[in-house]
């Protein structure tokens, strides 16, 4: 059982969604410099460690809509931070700052405990348009952020093993 | 369990909500000596005046993405110290690249381990890292 339907954990849950709020008045914070001025696109990378720290509380919790939201919005941050493309640019931060606007509502389902307001929110389309946009960087190399070269703990495990740990 | 249940612990992460679940997980294990920070700046202060006041940390749970200062370089501070080279250090991160795992086995990680975790999964490792 995640820590979502545990009630043992609730407590927990709702420190995630506290911290998560908080962190979320931050992304918007950072997407409003880079919105204001497209030439800080470096700030993106800012915005892809914030996200990037949601996330893997996100995971442990068993919160995985949300999980799955801020993946891609890391790996959207990150990559787009080594970019000049100023119209592009200005696509990134509009699709984040609509997935942040998602990411409060899905925290606030969380935190009132509705799997069905949840359900309501649509979050498979609004994934799919994220997952559009973090094909438009494809091609830019940055470490954590191939989800196919993500190892599992079993793959860790063997990697380990074949170094002599 | 056959490590000593008050082993002197730090569990490192700057969300709080991750320390909490660490916490528990320790607790569940059978811990009893946990003390937590919020980032690598703020660990690698109190592991240094530990060990100065000769009650150092005996395992260190650290993240790796942290604001200030990351586990890895937390890790490299660790271990560049006289006396610690071989402190027990598992590392925790939400996703694992290859290269990351490889640097962080060069500068001495004892064990890394993927969120999301059980207490199982947290127990091996530190039965792993212990019984070496």
């Amino acid at each position: 059982m995640s820590l979502i339907n545990d009630p043992s954990m609730k407590e927990i849950v709702t420190d995630f969604c506290n911290e998560a709020d908080s962190l979320f008045d931050q992304l918007e914070e950072t997407l409003s410099l880079v919105e204001e001025n497209p030439a800080q696109s470096k700030e993106l990378e800012k915005f892809g460690q914030i996200i990037d720290r949601i996330m893997g509380a996100a995971k442990s919790i068993g919160a995985q809509e949300i999980s799955t939201f801020c993946e891609l919005g890391k790996v959207i941050g990150y990559k787009s931070s080594q970019i000049k493309d100023v119209p592009l640019l200005e696509v990134v931060v509009a699709v984040l700052f609509d997935s942040l606007h998602m990411l409060r509502k899905m925290n606030q389902s969380l935190r009132e405990g509705h799997d069905q307001s949840m359900n309501k929110l649509n979050t498979k389309a609004f994934s799919t348009r994220l997952t559009w946009l973090s094909n438009k960087f494809k091609d830019i190399d940055r470490a954590s952020c191939s989800f196919e070269s993500n190892l599992d703990q079993n793959s860790i495990d063997d990697l380990m093993k074949s170094l002599g740990m | 369990m056959g490590i000593k249940a008050d082993i002197k612990i730090l569990v490192v992460d700057d969300m709080s909500t991750m320390r909490k679940i660490i916490k528990n997980m320790l607790s569940q294990i059978g811990f009893t000596n946990i003390t937590e920070a919020d980032d690598g700046a703020t660990a690698w202060p109190m592991i240094e005046s530990a060990a100065k006041e000769e009650k150092p940390f005996e395992f260190i749970i650290s993240d790796w993405n942290m604001p200030q200062m990351s586990g890895l370089d937390l890790l490299k501070n660790v271990r560049s110290t006289k006396g610690m080279e071989k402190l027990p250090f598992l590392m925790i991160t939400a996703e694992a690249e290859q290269g990351n795992v490889v640097v962080a086995v060069k500068a001495g990680v004892s064990n890394f381990i993927v969120k999301p975790f059980s207490p199982q999964t947290l127990k091996e490792k530190i039965d792993k890292i212990f019984n070496k």
